[in-house]
């Protein structure tokens, strides 16, 4: 009683923040949750005590790859070989576990109208959309949704607005797509040397995993791009269109490599490839093809459900008045 | 001594199972799933491990060997550091499709609590 008053009054008791805090954390039977888990934690243990350690021999599958990775794929790269030679059909259904995940975001994060790009076109008009009598003239908040749709419409990197143009000491534009010139100067000197880097190790085989670590670089670029350029910069590449057919192609050239095999070599994921002289970029046959296809596929479709999530905002149900307690149809 | 990171995968499981059991916030319950995703890839690795090894990598072999008596010595198991690799991609996408139901679910109720999604209730 006497905290509720103190709390009525403004004056809050020391620790209050905090304890609010706790409060309203949701949690739901911590006994129950922290029994079951105790009890896994028990059997886990039980059984983690009696597998391999530190000292037993490597299992059978492991020195074969290791045995022919060499003679049999010209790989230098072990890890490459498993991935895209002895367990290729592995990889082969990973990459249609990916490729299911993308499209359930698509499906997902979907807008209620066609868009061509993940951005923009629903934040300018946004206001003018709420605008009960179009012939009431216009006020402030209409002439810059206006002017936020022109800037949109026109594009190009004139309309970019950046922090630089503002007075030292003066806060940031709220409204700048940019981040200030030192990001920008740091981020253009670390991009291309990270796309190279990238690149350069999935083309000669050097990356273990080859295409997987690749296309998480090719997303860490555009979303570095992303961060310090501000979305209209990336949006000749990053729309849904193009990353979706890029992303499709990808997981084409995946199918065609791998049957392939099937039907010029009589088994499924086989080598049909002539192949080059070791640490050259055709030094694996199709474990190097397979590898640059997967980059393709990882790239766009890590990209897909990144941009996908981040240009999800501002399609909230109409609030009916029935407040957040969840009890909607 | 790579018991203890066998040990420590276990406790990462099982507290990623405590957040997934207990906390109602679906960002929360995410975390928790991810928690028990990053356990796996520490016991993969740790499974990989063999003591005293060199990574599984046949490239300009020390002199007076041959990568083929590389390939024979003492190296981390290449099949699991393959599943660890794969299993990072797979697990952010499946992240992914996590989240946009979470930011779906917080659209059409209003709310992150489980609890308060009543239509979710049997």
């Amino acid at each position: 009683m006497t905290a509720k008053t103190t709390i009525a009054d403004g004056r809050a008791p020391a620790g209050a923040v905090n304890r609010e805090a706790t409060e309203r954390e949701p949690r739901h039977r911590p006994w129950l949750g922290a029994l079951l888990a105790a009890g896994l934690a028990v059997a886990l243990g039980a059984a983690m005590a009696g597998i391999p350690r530190e000292h037993a021999p490597l299992p059978r599958i492991a020195r074969y790859a290791l045995d022919v990775a060499l003679p049999k794929w010209g790989l230098t790269e072990p890890v490459n070989e498993v991935v895209y030679g002895t367990r290729g059909f592995d990889t082969f259904g990973e990459t249609f576990l990916l490729l299911a995940a993308v499209v359930s975001v698509i499906l997902i994060t979907r807008s209620r109208e066609p868009r061509r790009g993940y951005f923009g076109e629903s934040t300018a008009g946004a206001r003018e959309q709420a605008e009960t009598d179009p012939a009431a003239g216009t006020d402030a908040a209409e002439r810059e949704a206006r002017a936020a749709e022109r800037r949109e419409q026109a594009g190009g990197p004139a309309a970019l607005e950046t922090p630089d143009a503002t007075p030292l000491g003066s806060p940031a534009p709220e409204t700048a797509e940019t981040m200030t010139v030192v990001v920008r100067t740091a981020i253009r000197i670390a991009l291309p040397i990270l796309a190279v880097a990238g690149l350069y190790l999935v083309a000669w085989g050097y990356s273990p995993g080859g295409g997987f670590p690749g296309g998480a670089v090719l997303l860490g670029v555009l979303l570095l791009a992303y961060a310090c350029y501000g979305r209209r910069k990336i949006s000749r590449v990053v729309r849904p269109a193009l990353l979706e057919t890029i992303e499709l192609a990808g997981a084409a050239a995946i199918i065609m490599t791998e049957l392939l095999g099937l039907v010029l070599k009589g088994s499924f994921s086989a080598n049909w490839l002539p192949l080059a002289a070791e640490q050259t970029p055709l030094s694996g046959g199709i474990a190097q093809l397979f590898s640059g296809s997967e980059l393709i596929e990882v790239g766009t479709g890590l990209a897909i459900a990144v941009f996908a999530l981040l240009g999800m905002g501002h399609d909230w149900a109409r609030d009916d008045g029935q407040d957040g307690d969840g009890s909607r149809p | 001594m790579i018991l203890v990171n066998y040990l420590a995968a276990a406790a990462l499981l099982c507290t990623g199972l405590y957040v997934l059991l207990t906390r109602r916030n679906l960002i929360k319950i995410v975390m928790g799933l991810s928690l028990m995703e990053a356990s796996t890839y520490l016991l993969m690795v740790s499974l990989a491990y063999r003591a005293g090894s060199t990574a599984p990598v046949l490239l300009s072999p020390p002199a007076g060997k041959t990568a083929g008596q590389l390939a024979h010595g003492n190296v981390a198991d290449p099949v699991l550091q393959n599943f660890c690799l794969t299993a990072i991609v797979i697990g952010v996408a499946v992240t992914a499709v996590f989240l946009s139901v979470a930011v779906r679910i917080a659209q059409h109720y209003r709310t992150l609590d489980a609890d308060k999604v009543r239509a979710m209730r049997g």
